[in-house]
């Protein structure tokens, strides 16, 4: 069994490299945009520069209703489909949408996108109508304010009871207006202990084994902006991870590059192969990632040699990935109720842990259950977000305009190399 | 019978409205998008069709970084020796493979050249995936050179190293090389050839003072036809090292145009490239009309 990280806008799993066989000349790298650029993104229709709030757990933010944008009346009976579900690649177990498919006797079509961007790109062109997305927290403001998506009725999901109450009433999105929590993940340090011959867990700093000169050529970095500038920040104490003081983010691209010359560090999203593979002694990595890990550790080697390290005061990443029904939705009560599907227990455990290993936020899962069930080993323990974390984690959200840029030059420069 | 005056330029039209529809029109795009801004919002690309909305501030911030040394400078740099090197390597493995196969192939010409040509009939990123398994530590590459006695300890080939990078731009775009070639030595006259040697010249006189000048043009052809998928390679350093001192220009391209608030500076590192790829195509250009002229004068 296969499951790729999801949620990453870099990533380059195996799958989609059969997509990008084709984009060789340099000209042709710029397909996926042009190809929006087509589709009307001069029309202006839904730019009415608006200032965007930014969300903050100390500053949350109630998204704005709108007349031409109702919720859907409650009682509706379910459309005859079919469900057109878009989503990451392999973020979803198949046998949950058959399943589903059976129950409202509808066909139920997936459609995947590699990134965020390519995904809101093709959902503003107008020319995708799909009914349930999945969008990660940083743009659900702009997703609501842009209208391409539409306000929940929740009489639809009795099921949003059985997700942490935290989550059920989230500061990105008061009320859940317009997202229900899909899944959870936190960000930290996966390693092979074998491989890597020390415990990151008994630094001082953990986070200095990245810079450790003896582990040169062992050390990777997610291939994510926000994520590695993050893990630079943490190292040096600087717990907003949302900065955007110039001085900060400098500081730490400095870091960054010491680490080409120090260890000759290296980028990638593929921390669920990397890792058991034995390919990177220590990788910076998401929770679910290193869960799924134990599916493609090598013949021979015991899932005790998988190791993950999270704050145990939880003052680390954190994060998940929300459900949504598209404004243009043709099957919005099909889509409601498939949101409920997702959200019931047994569904969202087994697509859980029988597929994507990302956790959704059931108040029923705690790691000492995951553990017994042997979901989990008992060394990434850590690896299970628990919902006290989203009250001490630091959730990576929407930058303004200007510290995008700002971050996102940075990281282009440790990309550049020296 | 007289044809009306439009007749003959009109045959030209398919050729004038597939240029206009595949090549004029992505171009212009490019430029579009390169000169537009960003949708506040919802953050797609707003492309400034009209000149008159033209912003050159992507441009600036890509002659900044370039002529300033930084980010962008480096990877233009990087990029353009992994080029030339890859080139000079595809060349000396090309160039012999051709010859072989033209001149001493036989009948088995089409078997040969099939044979060379098959596993190209793989995906590109398939070819680099199973690169990735050959040169890993117990790989068969450190296998092999353990073998032969090359080295004690095997070598970590994956790890961020610029010849690896090297290696997969060779292996990936070599038959794009030997085509070319092959096609043109097969052609080459025996006669002159035979002229050579009965005036005196040894074989390696010949090949030297007649093939390897006639050969030029092919060389040349296959040269622009290697380079320009080169410039645009961002995957194979991706595979084969991941790390940020092996990047080429592609993956500074790539990082920007998928997304955020910087689309437009992902375009104009595109339209930059293209201008100074547009350099050395001129030089082709020249280079095949002084030959073709010479060849004329002969």
């Amino acid at each position: 069994m296969t499951t790729f990280h999801p949620r990453e806008p870099r990533r380059l799993a195996r799958r989609e490299f059969l997509r990008r066989s084709a984009l060789g000349a340099a000209g042709l790298v710029i397909a996926p945009s042009l190809l929006a650029a087509c589709g009307g993104g001069d029309d202006g229709g839904t730019s009415t520069a608006t200032e965007l709030p930014l969300a903050r757990p100390d500053s949350p933010v109630t998204l704005p209703l709108y007349d031409d944008n109702a919720a859907i009346a409650a009682g509706l009976e379910p459309e005859d489909g079919p469900l057109r579900i878009y989503n990451w690649v392999d973020y979803l177990w198949p046998k949950k949408l058959k399943e589903f498919g059976k129950e409202y006797s509808v066909d139920v079509e997936l459609t995947t996108f590699s990134t965020m961007d390519e995904a809101i790109a093709k959902l503003a062109s107008g020319a995708a109508n799909f009914d349930v997305f999945f969008p990660t927290t940083d743009r659900i403001s702009r997703l609501a304010y842009g209208k391409l998506v539409q306000p929940l009725n929740r009489d639809y999901l009795p099921n949003l009871a059985n997700v942490w109450s935290a989550l059920q009433d989230p500061f990105y999105d008061k009320g859940s207006r317009y997202t229900v929590p899909y899944v959870t993940f936190s960000t930290g340090i996966g390693y092979r202990r074998d491989r890597l011959g020390l415990d990151p867990a008994k630094l001082d700093n953990p986070y200095d084994v990245f810079w450790d000169d003896s582990l040169r050529g062992k050390v990777w970095l997610l291939d994510d902006a926000r994520e590695a500038i993050a893990l630079a920040l943490l190292r040096k104490g600087e717990t907003d991870v949302n900065t955007e003081d110039p001085a900060l983010i400098d500081a730490a691209k400095a870091d960054l590059l010491d680490l080409i010359s120090a260890v000759n560090v290296k980028v990638s999203t593929e921390d669920y192969s990397k890792v058991p593979e034995g390919v990177a002694p220590v990788h910076q990595a998401w929770s679910g990632s290193m869960i799924a890990a134990q599916w493609y550790l090598p013949e021979g080697v015991g899932t005790e040699e998988l190791g993950f390290w999270f704050p145990a005061d939880g003052r680390g990443p954190i994060g998940s990935d929300q459900m949504a029904v598209l404004r243009g939705a043709k099957n919005p009560v099909l889509a409601h109720h498939f949101l409920d599907f997702m959200l019931e227990e047994k569904n969202a455990y087994d697509n859980f842990a029988q597929f994507v290993g990302y956790q959704p936020p059931l108040t029923s899962l705690d790691p000492d259950r995951l553990v017994t069930d042997e979901v989990v080993p008992p060394t990434l323990r850590s690896a299970v977000v628990r919902e006290s974390d989203f009250d001490a984690g630091l959730q990576e959200l929407e930058l303004s305009p200007d510290g995008q840029v700002l971050w996102q030059n940075a990281w282009a420069e440790f990309k550049a190399g020296l | 019978m007289r044809y009306p005056r439009w007749f003959w330029p009109a045959a030209s039209l398919p050729g004038v409205a597939w240029l206009a529809l595949f090549f004029v029109l992505p171009l212009y795009a490019i430029l579009a998008i390169a000169l537009g801004s960003v949708d506040p919002l919802l953050q797609t690309v707003r492309p400034a069709w009209n000149p008159l909305d033209w912003d050159t501030a992507a441009f600036d911030f890509v002659f900044e970084g370039l002529l300033g040394g930084g980010g962008f400078q480096k990877v233009f740099v990087r990029t353009f020796a992994y080029v030339a090197v890859a080139l000079v390597l595809t060349l000396l493995i090309a160039y012999p493979v051709a010859y072989f196969v033209a001149r001493h192939g036989g009948r088995w010409k089409g078997l040969l050249l099939a044979g060379l040509v098959a596993p190209f009939f793989i995906s590109y990123l398939m070819r680099m995936l199973s690169w990735i398994n050959l040169l890993q530590e117990d790989g068969w590459v450190n296998d092999a050179l353990a073998w032969l006695h090359l080295v004690d300890e095997p070598i970590n080939w994956l790890d961020g190293r610029a010849s690896s990078v090297v290696l997969g731009l060779v292996y990936g775009y070599v038959p794009f090389m030997i085509l070319p070639l092959y096609a043109f030595l097969d052609r080459v006259d025996p006669r002159l050839l035979e002229a050579a040697r009965d005036l005196g010249a040894s074989p390696a006189e010949a090949f030297r003072m007649v093939t390897l000048p006639l050969s030029v043009p092919a060389v040349l052809a296959g040269t622009v036809i290697v380079a320009l998928p080169m410039f645009g390679d961002y995957y194979t350093p991706d595979l084969l090292s991941g790390s940020p001192n092996t990047s080429m220009i592609g993956n500074q391209v790539n990082l920007y145009i998928r997304g955020g608030q910087q689309v437009p500076v992902g375009a104009a590192l595109v339209c930059v490239l293209m201008v100074v790829l547009l350099v050395l195509m001129l030089y082709y250009l020249v280079a095949t009309a002084r030959v073709a002229r010479r060849a004329g004068q002969a």
